[in-house]
């Protein structure tokens, strides 16, 4: 039985299972070790509220150190984990100590995807808040901004960037952005909203030098183009923090593998939230999700595991973005598909597309439409084969092609 | 206590199942899931959303916003430890009623005592 659980990584992941663990009567010791010299906090709003001064420092804080003392929770923050000894579960900090446990959660999260070879001071990534406080201080009327990147990140940089009243220039790599995830149509909806905002959309080229000028940097793409910026925000992915576990012979394949459980190859040692490549029972494989909702949901399901209280983590994966005055969600894991029904408008920019390979529905992607998102949740859930007729007829509840259980 | 004010139809609610009512200046969503009716705030505590606009799935009521789920009957969001104001709701003959006076009905420490947690 597990009496001590110690937590590698503070942010989300850690935030959600300290609680959970409390909250569900675990009675042991917990320590959370992190790296960041911050107290646990949210990340979304980095991109979103925060970058646009709309939210505070303070805002986003998720473990408080008078909640940690009320609770018996040892928090350790700015201080990396350098070792771990996976048998005797013993974890090594850069300051010479250790801390011993019967349970480890691996919740390492990722880290931003480098552009190779560039190193100006003007190019940043964002996923700290000390990222995001750099971007934030340069944003204002007129300043110009890059960002490299079509993605969500990336768009959700531009559109707070906008907001504010920046230049935006979106590089994006594909011909049309978000096309590997929604298809090529789908996409084009995406770039035009930027497009209709001001945003400079340029698509299909790559970022080969950044060269610093007087005030600013000029970033040189592939194709000959030259834009000149005061700051280049990168937004190409993340790469999952997974070498300390591998260096423990945890079992590694993009990020730690888990099963449905959370647990990694080896007994005692879990991983939760972007880092953890997690078998799922309804897509049947394993899936390495990097959102939010899936970092609090697998990061409660973590906890209870390691109390014995074992339940298949088989959430379907959902997130979202606000980006203007759209709120865009999407749910499901649809790596490719057959087909893909339109339920709404595009061009209202009211729409849910419903994404099914060989008729089996597998994700759905809405703007300004939440509502069917949580319909569309359930049907995957159920792994439903609804007529497409039916899906894209507005008339018809949603509701009602929701297989009964 | 605040009185009771009629605000709606059985026979609106049993059509559409939802309906969103104005009451001394309060915006209330209610709902209609087996038989029994359900009174929240209309805005969502997150964002302000409409969540008379959401899908109400079993016994909770999801924000079209960002998919926070509301027991219907308590307000409680289990995942952010939050309370949405309710409202007591009654149903004579053919009327709902409510009383228009926001209630939270459970905090986190309440809910810990409940052992629903």
């Amino acid at each position: 039985m597990t009496r001590s659980v110690a937590i590698i990584g503070g942010g989300q992941v850690a935030a959600v299972a300290t609680r959970t663990l409390r909250r569900r009567g675990f009675d042991g010791a917990i320590t959370v070790i992190g790296d960041e010299p911050h107290l646990p906090y949210q990340r979304p709003p980095l991109s979103k509220g925060f970058l646009q001064g709309r939210e505070q420092a303070g805002d986003l804080v998720l473990l408080d150190e008078s909640w940690c003392s009320d609770n018996a929770v040892e928090l350790r923050i700015g201080v990396a984990v350098t070792s771990l000894d996976a048998f005797s579960r013993r974890v090594g900090l850069a300051d010479g100590s250790s801390v011993r446990a019967d349970s480890i959660l691996f919740a390492t999260g990722g880290r931003p995807r480098v552009l190779p070879g560039i190193t100006s001071e003007r190019v940043v990534y964002l996923r700290t808040i000390d990222h995001a406080v750099r971007v934030r201080d340069m944003l204002q009327p007129g300043s110009r901004l890059v960002t490299v990147g079509g993605g969500f990140i990336g768009a959700e940089i531009a559109a707070s960037a906008r907001t504010v009243g920046a230049d935006v220039t979106m590089i994006e790599m594909l011909d049309v952005p978000l096309k590997r995830a929604l298809g090529q149509n789908l996409g084009e909806v995406c770039a035009q909203i930027h497009r209709d905002h001001g945003v400079t959309v340029l698509t299909g080229e790559m970022v080969e030098s950044v060269r610093d000028v007087p005030g600013g940097v000029v970033v040189h793409t592939a194709a000959g183009r030259q834009v000149e910026c005061d700051l280049v925000v990168v937004g190409v992915g993340i790469e999952p923090n997974a070498e300390l576990a591998e260096a423990a012979d945890v079992a590694v394949d993009n990020g730690i593998l888990v099963d449905e459980f959370c647990r990694t190859s080896i007994d005692g040692i879990y991983a939760a939230g972007d880092v953890a490549n997690h078998y799922h029972p309804v897509f049947g494989g394993h899936v390495r999700v990097e959102h939010f909702d899936n970092a609090n949901r697998q990061a409660a399901a973590a906890a209870l595991s390691i109390m014995g209280r074992r339940a298949s983590y088989d959430n379907v994966h959902w997130f979202w973005s606000d980006q203007y005055e759209f709120n865009l969600q999407y749910t499901g894991h649809a790596p490719r598909w057959t087909q893909a029904v339109v339920r709404g408008s595009l061009k209202a920019r009211s729409f849910t597309v419903f994404y099914l390979h060989d008729g089996v529905i597998k994700a759905a992607f809405a703007i300004n439409r939440g509502e069917e998102i949580a319909w569309g949740r359930e049907l995957i859930a159920a792994r439903a084969t609804p007529d497409p007729a039916k899906l894209a007829d507005e008339d018809l509840d949603l509701e009602g092609l929701v297989p009964l259980t | 206590m605040a009185d009771w004010v009629p605000v709606a139809a059985v026979q609106d609610l049993q059509r559409r199942r939802r309906r969103l009512v104005q009451v001394g200046g309060e915006s209330i969503a209610l709902f209609m899931v087996g038989g029994r009716v359900f009174a929240l705030r209309d805005a969502c505590i997150h964002e302000q959303r409409s969540l008379s606009k959401g899908a109400v799935l079993r016994d909770r009521v999801v924000c079209p916003g960002h998919q926070w789920q509301f027991d219907l009957e308590t307000g409680w969001e289990e995942d952010q430890e939050r309370c949405q104001p309710s409202y007591d709701v009654k149903v004579e003959g053919d009327t709902v009623y409510v009383v228009p006076v926001p209630r939270i009905r459970v905090t986190e420490a309440g809910q810990a005592a409940l052992g629903r947690s």
